[in-house]
């Protein structure tokens, strides 16, 4: 999860001319909730957020491989990132280490699309508007070693992430099948799942919390899913509530799971 | 060649020698005689399916091709009455229709039989099965719109409900009834939909990719084939929840056939046989001639089909979903008014496979392909949801609301004072839970004709999620989409323009049908 936006930053040749960003400092890390924007451009859609005066730039569209995946229109959006000095992207204050994501309740009022600004270019292109030229943005390149991990020995433990309020999606098969692998592997005796309803402190010093019962939601989710896909073992659920470590440090960390395999 | 027809819009069985195909595909010609009892196949008739067929449609002719060779029918059980209401496989999977049923073909043999062929068998032949048989009223869905009712438990019996269900409207009757009704003796819920096509069923459940213990789109558990074991691609049948062609063909013959016992071992597997190994496509075109000629694009006619890898993504330009190579592009102006009309035909349909795999618009408020990590809206092609090579399915697990049957998107007719027409399909209020998040685009309170994908899963966010369908031989099985909203290709094309708000000119529209066409 860590910063492959960076690189994608590195490799931009976006810019912007004609405008100065006044940005806050560099370093300077924030979240806040705030509407998507979705700008057109004569290639791929870039993806920006206003806040506090300043307009940031999130990601460009590219496909399921990026790192970074582009928000909702429709949905509010909670953005946390690291500012930058990089040059701007769509206008956009460029940060590192993002992560987005949706709000669950609908906002009629995100629904801003920009259209195509020549002043906007965005060169760097991992994936273009339609059919690929066969492979993922993101993935290796073809040939490229895959590492096959170490035959697992004790207790495993894996931290799954979450949309916030959500439950399992299209951002976990992965990372699920990862468990279930480890599982054939290791034979575990036992395993115990710990859901955690997230907490995010905001820059604006607004504690947002997930709904109540998420972490159990959760938990009980993951756990259901695992058990039905053959880990029949037995296992312990617990849920807790993640509200006095929110600092508005990798806050989306507390939105998530953890599933320990205990031989 | 030797076209018989009688009818213009019934007499579509096109029995051919079919030298020029044939000579490409290495096939033996098969010849017969062209009657009207030919082109309806009903069960029980003692008559070969040969190696390789074409029957006549209104865009030319579709060729049906059984790569094992001609298949004898008499006492197989695709072709036979396992039912007690005289139904087979074959009554709703015509040869002449791609191996699906068309509304054309539905209303003919409404006519030829006073309506009673078993094709409009109360079971599912009528709008419920407690109307008056043989009148048209009681059959009203299946003779407009070609929809058979397929009745579902609820609740659903493997999941847990994220919503209720509430009927709004019910022109049919069936879904407040005493019996067949949502609160009824059966505790149902019954919806309309179109059979699929029994063709190309190698690459409809080909599980060579995108399959995994857990499903790409949702992260659920993808359903095991009870046979092996192992994840399947959950691709063939609208709401997914059948999975391999067996479970297909018994729940079918149960749900359709009413079949005193299940089918056998045996029997399930020579259905299953048989539709792997029989390809469909269109072969012939109106305008734009053979489309199997050596030389001609390699993604197709039926025997493309039958020579085609299945199970790969063809999104990309290495692989593409419809291979055509430009074959078609730039042709000579002809040396006859003949070619110059075949070959500007051609540089439509050209034109229409290029608007498929390279045309943006922005794909906005659609479940299951905004919600996958690309972001609301995207900015991409008709080929993103359509990606696969060679049937332009979705990949595994491609169940998408593209608003067929969700509010406001579904065609529903003008309410007002003066509006003569009344509303043919149910409507359901759906109210997602107030403890779960709720649908990424359309809130808690929904409003559907079909529900969809949450019959079966119970997910308020897979109201209305179908799965997408192949495109081969769409010209011989209108109308289109799971609730046959479409009647033909142009309001096929005409949906997705106001859904998406493409703004197609006159002629694209025009080059995606006529790309359409030749599939």
């Amino acid at each position: 999860m860590k910063p492959t936006i960076k690189t994608l930053i590195s490799l931009s040749l976006a810019s912007a001319t004609g405008s100065l960003i006044a940005a806050p400092d560099p370093g300077e890390r924030i979240s806040f909730v705030s509407c998507p924007i979705v700008r057109d451009t004569v290639s791929v859609p870039c993806w920006l957020s206003d806040y506090d005066g300043d307009t940031y730039y999130l990601t460009i569209q590219s496909d399921v491989s990026a790192s970074v995946q582009p928000p909702l229109l429709g949905h509010q959006l909670l953005v946390e990132g690291v500012v930058t000095d990089e040059p701007a992207i769509c206008g956009g204050i460029v940060m590192e280490d993002v992560h987005l994501t949706a709000m669950p309740e609908l906002d009629a009022n995100c629904n801003t699309m920009l259209p195509v600004d020549e002043r906007y270019v965005i060169d760097f292109n991992p994936r273009p508007p339609g059919p690929s030229a066969g492979r993922l943005a993101f993935d290796p390149a073809p040939g490229a070693p895959r590492e096959e991990p170490p035959a697992p020995q004790g207790p495993q433990t894996f931290d799954i992430y979450f949309d916030f309020d959500k439950g399992i999606s299209f951002r976990h098969p992965r990372f699920l099948q990862q468990i279930f692998t480890t599982a054939g592997k290791l034979k575990p005796s036992r395993m115990t799942v710990t859901g955690v309803r997230g907490a995010h402190l905001l820059s604006n010093g607004t504690l947002l919390q997930e709904a109540e019962n998420t972490g159990h939601r959760r938990a009980e989710e993951v756990a259901g899913l695992l058990q039905d896909a053959g880990i029949e073992v037995n296992t312990d659920i617990q849920w807790i509530d993640a509200r006095a470590e929110a600092d508005g440090v990798d806050d989306w960390q507390s939105r998530r799971v953890t599933v320990t395999l205990t031989p | 060649m030797n076209i018989q027809t009688k009818d213009h819009r019934y007499l579509r069985l096109f029995l051919f020698t079919l030298t020029a195909c044939l000579s490409s595909t290495g096939l033996t010609a098969q010849q017969a005689t062209s009657s009207r009892s030919d082109l309806w196949w009903a069960p029980g008739e003692d008559r070969p399916l040969p190696a390789y067929i074409e029957y006549a449609n209104d865009y030319g002719r579709v060729g049906l091709l059984n790569s094992s060779g001609t298949v004898v029918t008499d006492g197989h059980p695709f072709f036979e009455a396992l039912g007690t209401n005289g139904r087979g496989c074959v009554t709703c999977h015509q040869p002449a229709d791609a191996m699906s049923v068309s509304v054309a073909t539905i209303q003919q043999r409404w006519q030829d039989t006073n309506g009673t062929d078993p094709l409009f068998a109360a079971i599912d032949g009528m709008d419920c099965p407690n109307l008056t048989p043989g009148e048209e009223n009681s059959h009203s869905l299946l003779l407009k719109r070609g929809l058979f009712r397929v009745a579902l438990p609820w609740p659903p019996q493997n999941a847990e409900a994220e919503f209720d269900i509430e009927v709004v409207r019910d022109p049919t009757g069936c879904n407040t009834g005493p019996v067949y009704g949502l609160e009824g003796e059966r505790q149902e819920i019954s919806v309309y939909r179109r059979p699929r096509p029994a063709i190309n069923l190698r690459y409809v459940t080909s599980s060579r990719f995108g399959v995994s213990p857990f499903i790409g789109k949702t992260g659920m558990l993808a359903t095991l084939d009870p046979d092996t074991g192992r994840p399947v691609n959950m691709n063939m049948m609208a709401d997914a929840r059948d999975v391999t062609l067996k479970q297909q063909a018994q729940s079918a013959a149960h749900g359709h056939m009413e079949v005193a016992q299940p089918l056998t071992p045996s029997q399930l597997s020579r259905i299953q046989e048989f539709e792997l190994q029989l390809y469909g496509a269109q072969a012939w075109s109106n305008g734009g001639g053979a489309l199997n000629e050596p030389g001609g694009p390699s993604g197709i006619g039926p025997q493309a089909m039958a020579n085609g890898s299945d199970g790969v993504l063809g999104n990309n330009t290495t692989r593409y979903v419809f291979p055509m190579e430009n074959k078609w592009a730039d042709l000579p102006e002809g040396s006859s008014v003949e070619e110059a009309s075949r070959n500007a035909f051609l540089e439509s349909v050209q034109r229409g496979h290029d608007n498929f795999f390279y045309r943006t618009f922005w794909i906005k408020d659609a479940t299951h392909i905004n919600t996958v990590g690309l972001g609301n809206p995207i900015k991409r092609t008709c080929a993103t949801c359509h990606g696969m090579h060679m049937t332009g399915m979705d990949t595994a697990n491609g169940w998408m609301d593209l608003g067929t049957t969700n509010y406001p998107w579904a065609l529903e007719p003008p309410e007002s004072p003066w509006s003569v027409e009344a509303p043919e399909m149910p409507l359901f209020k759906i109210s997602c839970r107030a403890d779960l998040p709720p649908h990424a685009f359309l809130g808690r309170t929904i409003y559907t004709q079909d529900p969809g994908r949450a019959l079966i899963s119970g997910k308020c966010e897979d109201v209305g999620a179908i799965v997408i369908q192949q495109f081969r031989g769409l010209s011989a099985r209108a109308p289109y989409f799971s609730n046959g909203s479409a009647a033909n290709l142009r309001e096929l094309v005409d949906f997705y323009d106001r859904r998406f708000n493409i703004r197609y000119t006159e002629q694209e529209k025009t080059d995606l049908v006529n790309f359409l066409s030749i599939l």
